[in-house]
């Protein structure tokens, strides 16, 4: 999901300052009794997870060697004090495998794609990384393109196991073999309860309520999908003609100047000043971020709207030609026992999409096991909708469509 | 002898070496590859080809003039107002700094110490609608609450002003500092006295002028801006312009004018933080534009053509400002 800068550091991803904010961040998390990385309850689990990933890889002859290299984003797993990564050295331990990882590597989809991604596979050579951590439409691009290595899900019993219901069959990956995915967030309504007062449905982002005072997010798929919903569509499953009436829905509002910005995350420091009361806001953004900058007088929330909200998805995929594949693969199945889900879960704070870990979570920290933001109830899910992948055409003229109405 | 006067004559494209080289490997090379790129034509999934396709330039310009029109505006009015401030602030450093002129100094670099995108950030909190500034002034009823700054073009141009200020500062302040004093107590022997009434009319047209300019393009009442200016530049000309300062200090400026107007102009011009932060979806730039067709719509073609046009806009505009200030005069005031 993310975003569009390559300069200096991505403005508009949704962990935009995370880096700079970690240690508030860490400080708040242990004030709530959130155990950061390295605390007492983490290194717990990894005690407690020793015994079932034993069995769990013993199916077929998985590697026990070798290197891989896993490019990621910024603060997306455990991190000890001393910077290091409790989970990745377990799977060192675990699996003999020597991991590079790059913390921060991957700071926006289409810079990565064009840094690290678009020349080597495009003269059919292998990337510098085994594993990139891309949002779904990302991934969508390079299935598209066959620059995706097929995940042999024999190797990978946990994530056959594992993965969430709603992750199967994706209409990027119909056969679930080419992204697993790491972490989701939801997009639904970021408001300032004090000064709007209870909201739950996206009428308030088309009408006068709040005129000026609201934001939209400068993700395609996220501004025109919750407008899709709004007017009863599927994004999972938009035509051309629904597109189009949802963003022209979407240009309205911007020329009218009900919306005062199309942000990155930035509206999270507009809120945090009290400038902006309601914003299209991802669910990380207001657990890690919003709370802890909040006034006396402020009292951020994030809700689902009852229409619905967009659940997106950073996927792990094995870019065409990664010498490392079965490491890859390896790392996958790892990640996929719920026991390592949970650990790097209590840590990063967004959607967990293994099974299983909410379970390993409520023994861990019942609080982050209930929090809805983060293991999201069953109704919710229900409300939840994924954007569908486009064709190449849809791409570029979908962008293209929406950085005009965005007033570019 | 003759070997030491065969080094000596190649020594100075020796020392030029490294700067070339870099600035080939770094800048010719991927300008040229740039100016290659732009006449692709294609897409992400059928590839591009090189197939000189020179009709994209006037394409870009004919879609795009009122971006690039936007930027030149808004990124002028930052120059000219990082002048307005710069130039008190050099001055005042230059001769009336004393034993504080490099704590001063360093205050007008310490923001570098901090990212560029941090410090603009920060301008959110202190223009919020209710924040440190204007919290205050709609408590008391001086403004609506409906009035914002953030958000609007005025926030853009004061924050692009803030971002190069140093660049405007420093050129001008080593100007000032190096003019010999004594060349002003000269003039004012020759009866060089306050420069009135030149001062007043000039002072009065050019402050008009530019609040009517200012308060057009950011949306606040031409008129009112317009005579808030005026009054001020009137001030300003009666009382602090003397006829030393015309005929001795100013010229003695220029190259320091020259220079720090080139240094703030030419990034605040491509600049697209400032509007992306604290702008709106009215007040974007050319820089966020060529951002968006390069990494949203992989167009990659009118990307570059644009970021070229920038380059040569800037380039033309650049040679009159050269031919206006006079070349001769900078040269022969910065030996």
């Amino acid at each position: 999901m993310t975003d569009r800068m390559p300069l200096p550091g991505d403005l508009t991803r949704r962990r935009f300052l995370q880096g700079s904010t970690l240690a508030g961040t860490a400080a708040f998390l242990a004030a709530c009794g959130t155990p950061p990385a390295g605390s007492g309850a983490a290194s717990a689990t990894a005690a407690a997870s020793e015994a079932p990933s034993a069995s769990a890889s013993a199916a077929a002859t998985p590697a026990n060697s070798g290197d891989l290299r896993f490019a990621n984003w910024i603060g997306y797993i455990d991190t000890a004090d001393d910077g290091t990564y409790p989970t990745i050295q377990k799977f060192e331990t675990e699996s003999g495998i020597e991991v590079t990882y790059g913390d921060g590597e991957v700071d926006d989809n289409e810079t990565f794609f064009t840094s690290d991604l678009q020349a080597p596979l495009d003269a059919g050579l292998p990337t510098e990384w085994d594993i990139v951590v891309v949002t779904d439409w990302m991934v969508g691009r390079l299935a598209r393109l066959g620059w995706l290595e097929t995940i042999d899900t024999a190797m990978t019993p946990n994530f056959v196991a594992n993965l969430a219901e709603n992750y199967k069959g994706r209409s990027f990956d119909p056969d679930t073999n080419l992204a697993a995915p790491w972490q989701s967030g939801m997009t639904g309504l970021g408001f300032d309860k004090n000064k709007t007062g209870d909201l739950d449905s996206l009428e308030v982002f088309f009408n006068d309520q709040f005129k000026g005072k609201l934001t939209y997010l400068s993700e395609m798929r996220d501004t025109v999908g919750l407008s899709a919903i709004r007017l009863g569509s599927d994004p999972a499953n938009l035509t051309q003609e629904q597109f189009d009436a949802a963003l022209a829905e979407v240009d309205k509002a911007i020329k009218a100047g009900v919306v005062r910005q199309v942000t990155g995350n930035s509206y999270v420091e507009d809120m945090a000043g009290g400038s902006v009361v309601l914003s299209m806001a991802w669910s990380g953004d207001v657990l890690s971020l919003l709370v802890p900058d909040q006034k006396a007088d402020q009292d951020f929330q994030w809700a689902l709207p009852k229409e619905g909200g967009m659940l997106w998805t950073d996927n792990m995929v094995i870019p065409k030609g990664s010498p490392n594949k079965a490491q890859a693969e390896r790392w996958i199945d790892f990640y996929y026992e719920p026991t390592n889900a949970a650990t790097i879960e209590a840590w990063v704070n967004y959607v967990c999409p293994v099974a299983g870990a909410k379970e390993v979570m409520v023994e861990l920290d019942a609080e982050i096991a209930n929090n809805p933001l983060i293991f999201p109830p069953e109704d919710w899910v229900a409300r939840l909708r994924q954007f569908r992948t486009t064709t190449a055409e849809e791409e570029t003229a979908w962008a293209e469509a929406f950085t005009k109405a965005m007033g570019l | 002898m003759r070997r030491a006067l065969h080094l000596r004559a190649i020594a100075p494209y020796a020392l030029l070496l490294p700067g070339l080289l870099w600035l080939v490997l770094f800048y010719v090379y991927p300008a040229f590859q740039m100016f290659l790129v732009s006449m692709w034509t294609g897409n992400l999934d059928a590839g591009f080809v090189q197939s000189w396709n020179w009709g994209i330039y006037p394409e870009a310009i004919a879609e795009y003039w009122p971006w690039l029109a936007r930027s030149i505006v808004y990124g002028g009015l930052a120059t000219i107002l990082a002048f307005a401030l710069g130039f008190p602030l050099a001055y005042a450093i230059a001769f009336r700094g004393g034993a504080y002129k490099n704590v001063l100094l360093f205050l007008v670099i310490a923001p570098f110490f901090t990212s560029f995108l941090l410090r603009t950030i920060s301008w959110k909190i202190i223009l919020a609608d209710n924040g440190l500034l204007l919290g205050p002034l709609k408590d008391v009823g001086l403004l609506s609450e409906e009035f914002r700054l953030l958000a609007t073009p005025a926030a853009v141009i004061a924050g692009i002003t803030y971002n190069f200020l140093p660049f405007m500062t420093l050129p001008l302040y080593v100007a000032l500092e190096r003019m010999d004093k004594r060349l002003i107590e000269a003039a004012e022997d020759l009866y060089a006295g306050p420069w009135r009434p030149q001062g007043i009319i000039a002072g009065l047209v050019i402050g008009g002028v530019l609040g009517v300019v200012v308060g057009a393009v950011m949306g606040y009442g031409p008129v009112v801006v317009g005579i808030v200016g005026a009054v001020a530049g009137a001030l300003v000309g009666t009382f602090l312009i003397s006829q030393a300062f015309i005929r001795v200090t100013l010229p003695l400026a220029l190259p320091g004018i020259f220079a720090g107007s080139l240094l703030t102009f030419i990034p605040a011009v491509g600049d697209f933080i400032n509007a992306e932060l604290l702008g709106n979806p009215q007040s974007l730039m050319i820089g966020n534009v060529i951002q968006a067709r390069y990494l949203e719509v992989t167009d990659y073609p009118t990307a570059s053509a644009l970021s070229f046009v920038l380059m040569l806009a800037i380039l033309i505009g650049l040679f009159f400002y050269a031919r206006l200030l006079g070349t001769e005069e900078l040269t022969g005031a910065s030996v």
